[in-house]
């Protein structure tokens, strides 16, 4: 599937220091987003690390799979290769994060997020850390392809909270699971089946705290080219107050068939 | 002091504070709160603090222990509580001395956080265990899991119910919907379905569905029972035990 990919990174509007990462590895159509959290520069330090790690894991020679972290299991057995090594990248890369924070303990208590998409064929594969997102936008709708591994997420998936009382929650930023916390991960996995015009988002928490899910759509549907889309969209978050650093990836599947009346509009285009 | 109430058509019948030792309840005369109807069980259920908190448990009753409705094996209660067993019910008084309810408890626990944080493993599984103390109320039973479900009721589709078990659902006639639609002139995408934090919400695809009659406007959270339209399918969105 021929993809069109960009994104942004902004430090907003309050903080003094980007914690957060991205990665787009456009020839292989993968795509890595990372916020970081503890003090100092560890939290840019957590979340590089994560993009980094996962990057190099999934452009390597096959090798790496036999001798990466493994994590086996049935449920795990429908998964396309391509997803499991993704999965399998974001435990390594909690391993490398967790580790270095043992060896520096000046670097203890980072962590980081992570929300990495990789497509193959017309197959999205996602695996997932934290309480970054990743959305997609299809046929107008927006579609919520992950789960927040937040307190406050839970208590909704629990009965516990309403979403509205999520949202005005003092404990949105308590995470019940993160990269670097423990030597071990659960990551979530997720596969989808792309379609041409669908659009992928991946977004860090500093847009989606402060900018409503309909908002994000309207912005997607309105800017289809998606390096200018990500800008409006980390635009928005700043013009809101900006409280966090904001990441935005936007990859939009491009229509494979250019239809019954292709010829009339090439040569429309020719003439601007 | 927390204190349980046993009460039969409005009226008091016995009252009892509950302390370090669990409240016995049921029909034979050596519970602390004995109650005189054949259809309570011998030893019915008990009444107890743990951890603060403090729980209601059915002892394997015939015919079950009920909280504001809802029959459970174990629960937490709350301040108000209505504990049911047969026609009689036990108002629970949880004020005073007892644990602050999980809502006031996190307040004064936690200060106002601004920084991203990890929950350690201690504190993170105390905060777990309240808030599935919480969520046991709220379902019938902790042990049944809910499976939702589409049951097709008519129209041209593949199979006759569809459990729903990814985040996404496509209704359509793409060949990667998981519920085809048959026929000429049928939609990619009619509708989709997304399961999020709090329930599974209906979207519009390239046809506006309706539910329960009704169309939708933007994307709507489905409950047990709802019947969904669209493109010519019309299916029952349940959950299903």
């Amino acid at each position: 599937m021929q993809i069109v990919s960009g994104g942004v990174t902004d430090v907003g509007r309050v903080r003094t220091n980007n914690e957060d990462s991205f990665r787009i590895l456009e020839n292989i159509n993968l795509f890595i987003l990372s916020d970081g959290m503890g003090g100092e520069a560890h939290g840019e330090i957590a979340s590089s690390m994560a993009v980094e790690t996962i990057a190099k894991y999934c452009t390597e020679k096959e090798a790496t799979d036999e001798t990466g972290v493994t994590l086996s299991g049935s449920e795990s057995d429908h998964l396309a290769p391509e997803t499991r090594r993704l999965r399998n990248a974001v435990s390594q890369a909690n391993f490398n994060i967790y580790q270095s924070a043992q060896k520096h303990p000046e670097q203890r208590g980072m962590g980081a997020t992570c929300t990495a998409g990789w497509v193959n064929g017309s197959k999205l594969g996602i695996a997932h850390v934290g309480d970054s997102r990743a959305y997609l936008l299809r046929t107008g709708g927006l579609q919520q392809l992950t789960n927040d591994h937040s307190l406050v997420a839970e208590q909704v998936r629990r009965g516990i909270l309403t979403p509205q009382q999520a949202e005005e929650s003092e404990m949105q930023s308590v995470l019940l699971r993160a990269l670097g916390a423990h030597p071990e991960v659960d990551v979530d996995t997720e596969e989808i089946d792309l379609m041409p015009r669908d659009v992928l988002l991946f977004c860090s928490d500093g847009l989606t705290r402060m900018v409503t899910e309909p908002e994000i759509a309207g912005c997607l549907q309105a800017e289809t080219v998606p390096m200018a889309a990500a800008q409006k969209l980390v635009e928005l978050a700043n013009e809101r107050g900006g409280l966090d650093n904001v990441t935005v990836i936007v990859a939009r599947v491009e229509d494979e068939s250019k239809g019954w009346f292709s010829w009339l509009r090439r040569d429309s285009s020719k003439k601007a | 002091m927390a204190k349980l109430s046993l009460m039969f058509e409005n009226k008091l019948m016995k009252e009892v504070p509950i302390g370090s030792r669990p409240v016995t309840i049921g029909r034979s005369p050596d519970n602390d709160l004995p109650v005189d109807n054949l259809a309570v069980s011998n030893h019915h259920a008990r009444v107890y603090f743990e951890g603060g908190r403090l729980v209601v448990e059915d002892l394997d009753s015939l015919n079950g222990t009920f909280v504001n409705d809802l029959r459970v094996e174990r629960a937490t209660l709350h301040d108000g509580d209505s504990i049911w067993i047969g026609k009689h019910h036990i108002k629970v008084d949880a004020t005073a001395d007892t644990a602050l309810p999980f809502d006031s408890g996190r307040k004064t626990a936690a200060p106002k956080i601004n920084e991203t944080m990890v929950l350690d493993t201690k504190v993170r599984r105390d905060m777990l265990q309240q808030a599935a103390a919480m969520g046991e109320r709220s379902q019938f039973s902790p042990t049944r899991v809910k499976m939702p479900t589409l049951v097709i009721l008519s129209g041209r589709v593949d199979q006759k119910e569809y459990v729903l078990t990814n985040k996404l659902t496509v209704i359509g006639s793409s060949p990667m919907a998981t519920i085809r639609l048959r026929g000429w002139f049928k939609p990619k995408v009619a509708a989709q379905i997304n399961q999020r934090d709090d329930g599974y919400y209906l979207g519009t695809g390239s046809k506006i569905p309706h539910v329960n009659g009704a169309p939708i406007q933007g994307p709507v959270r489905l409950n047990d029972g709802d019947l969904v339209e669209v493109s010519g399918i019309r299916m029952n969105f349940i959950f299903r035990e």
